[in-house]
């Protein structure tokens, strides 16, 4: 029994050692350079937002800007509604966030605290949203979009990007399962009808889970170019994604800095949540990945 | 008398909360898959009222007439293995992630990055890089003498370009997956693996292989979808040209039913994009746990 100790003792202080020695500068190595590869393009594309057109024909791209010149991000500022769509992304992004996790929340609780005739009937649904690519019923969706007067308005990305996904609704599965039932039985017996405990206990103790789901449902959004080009083609009714991408085609804001200043002004947004939230960005991802 | 109170109340909150997630997943998930079915056997235009029935038609003339799909597939193909090949590069990070590198948290939030970056942002970061003359990648060639590539305009590089861009961005998320599976693991096991005198290759086939297995599923699973789905980094990087070279099929589906307003056919596309994706999702799972 004691020899036993004794050899776990000295596993562990050789554990502690690998990690700690020669092989480590190497990994050190490896991981410096792979930051190089996902930091070097994002470096780059920062110093050209700040030279002017013959500075990128004549240094190199890696060379840090003399000075910084804000010219380009007037020029994007002037020639495109930046604001507009700033004020768009913005909408879609907290009523999608919003309504998204009210109905998830809601979902889950019916499906965790309750038994009823189609659950499982109810489950294949959401399953079969998972399985189908989205892309694919665009097509069709897209009639059924004019057809119910939302097309070109910021409504008919929000009525795509609230529903639950199968993922959400697993996650907060997770969460829910570890509230005990007792919880709510006693609430009920308190006279709290099941509405209360839903939104006094349940919804409140979520708020974890609904800090992650929200956080990555909001970088989606953010980013998401696909369905707003699709839905929303007015000038007046474009994303950050589609008005980035329009840069690309117009001449006023097609050239390299101009378009470089005009991505980095997209890329903002979201690298804020992510460096502000990324706690809880990975926290979730775990959770909803360990435990499938 | 107060048992059907609550037998009411339940249902009462069942209706209510399900109402909404009800009628938003079946309006724009599982109606227009029916609907895409069905539009699917005509040759509807996308304006005109009249849908004429057409039968197999343009199932017909995807499978033995129409060259370009079965390029764009072949295209799509490239973003497949690609991402497939990266697969075992993307578990040996993580695993070296894992193993607590000094600065590991911060690697973690470098390799994470990309994929919190608007995808248009991007592209213009890309397009940028790859650009024929300023390029950052040419000149830096140019720099070892050697000569110019046509990074995007070259129809036989162009797709191994637009998959580099795919790969910078989604590589991350696969790393992020697996490293989640890999904390998950309790540390005792690897330890008493250790104590077995089991080598470090040994040790991660046998033992931390067959435990994160599900993860891998997940992560095939997703490279599936994903390379099959690819649609913004070649819509935006080069409208698919130079002259249909790097189209994906998803580009191809939107062009047709939206720039050649043959929604009938389209549909007939996106029904045998879902086909391939749920067919070699299955090869792959069946694949998978022959060989676990």
């Amino acid at each position: 029994m004691e020899a036993n100790i004794e050899i776990k003792k000295e596993t562990t202080i050789n554990i502690t050692r690998r990690s700690g020695s020669g092989g480590g500068v190497l990994k050190i190595l490896l991981f410096i350079f792979i930051a190089a590869i996902v930091i070097l393009p994002i470096l780059i594309t920062v110093f050209a937002s700040f030279k002017s057109l013959p500075q990128i024909g004549s240094e190199s791209a890696l060379k840090p800007p003399t000075s910084l010149n804000f010219e380009n991000y007037k020029e994007v500022l002037k020639s495109t509604n930046v604001f507009v769509a700033f004020k768009n992304s913005t909408i879609l992004v907290v009523a999608s966030v919003v309504i998204n996790s009210l109905l998830s929340t809601m979902v889950a609780y019916c499906l965790t605290r309750f038994d009823f005739k189609l659950k499982k009937a109810y489950f294949a649904i959401f399953l079969v949203g998972l399985i189908i690519p989205g892309i694919v019923t665009e097509i069709s969706r897209f009639g059924l979009m004019t057809n119910i007067g939302v097309y070109d308005t910021l409504l008919a990305p929000i009525l795509i990007y609230a529903g639950a996904d199968l993922m959400q609704i697993y996650i907060y599965n997770q969460f829910l399962q570890q509230i005990p039932v007792s919880v709510d039985e006693s609430a009920m017996m308190d006279g709290a009808s099941y509405f209360t405990i839903y939104w006094r206990i349940i919804f409140p103790m979520v708020i974890p889970a609904t800090a992650t789901l929200g956080i990555l449902k909001a970088v989606d959004v953010l980013n998401d170019m696909y369905i707003p080009f699709l839905y929303m083609p007015g000038e007046e009714h474009r994303t950050l994604s589609t008005l980035l991408f329009n840069c690309i085609t117009d001449p006023r804001t097609s050239s390299i800095p101009k378009l470089s200043a005009a991505a980095v002004i997209v890329m903002i947004p979201t690298l804020v949540i992510y460096f502000i939230f990324q706690k809880y960005i990975f926290s979730g991802i775990a959770a909803g990945a360990v435990k499938e | 008398m107060f048992k059907n109170n609550v037998k009411m109340q339940k249902n009462l909150v069942l209706v209510t909360f399900l109402f909404i997630p009800t009628i938003l997943i079946s309006l724009f998930m599982i109606y227009p898959l029916i609907r895409l079915v069905a539009l699917s056997f005509t040759s509807w235009d996308g304006l005109s009222l009249t849908k004429t029935f057409v039968g197999l038609t343009n199932f017909k003339k995807i499978l033995f007439d129409s060259p370009e799909v079965w390029l764009s597939l072949k295209n799509n193909g490239i973003y497949f293995v690609g991402h497939l090949l990266f697969i075992p590069i993307e578990l040996f990070l993580a695993y070296l992630l894992d193993n607590r590198v000094r600065y590991s948290k911060m690697f973690k939030t470098i390799t994470f990055l990309p994929y919190m970056i608007n995808t248009v942002a991007v592209a213009c970061m890309f397009i940028f890089l790859y650009s024929s003359q300023d390029g950052v990648l040419n000149s830096m060639l140019q720099f070892f003498h050697m000569d110019k590539i046509g990074w995007l305009s070259d129809p036989n590089i162009v797709n191994y370009s637009l998959t580099g861009v795919s790969l910078w961005k989604f590589s991350g998320i696969h790393i992020i997956l697996f490293l989640a599976a890999f904390q998950s693991l309790p540390t005792d096991m690897i330890e008493a693996s250790i104590i077995d005198g089991a080598s470090t290759f040994k040790q991660f086939y046998h033992i931390v292989l067959p435990n994160i297995k599900p993860v891998v599923e997940i992560v095939l699973f997703l490279n599936v979808r994903g390379a099959l789905q690819i649609f913004d980094i070649p819509y935006v990087m080069t409208s698919g040209g130079p002259n249909h070279a790097s189209e994906t099929f998803t580009v191809q589906t939107i062009n047709t039913a939206f720039q050649y307003q043959n929604f009938g056919l389209a549909c007939a596309m996106a029904i045998v994009l879902m086909i391939i994706i749920i067919i070699i999702s299955i090869i792959q799972k069946k694949l998978f746990n022959l060989k676990g």
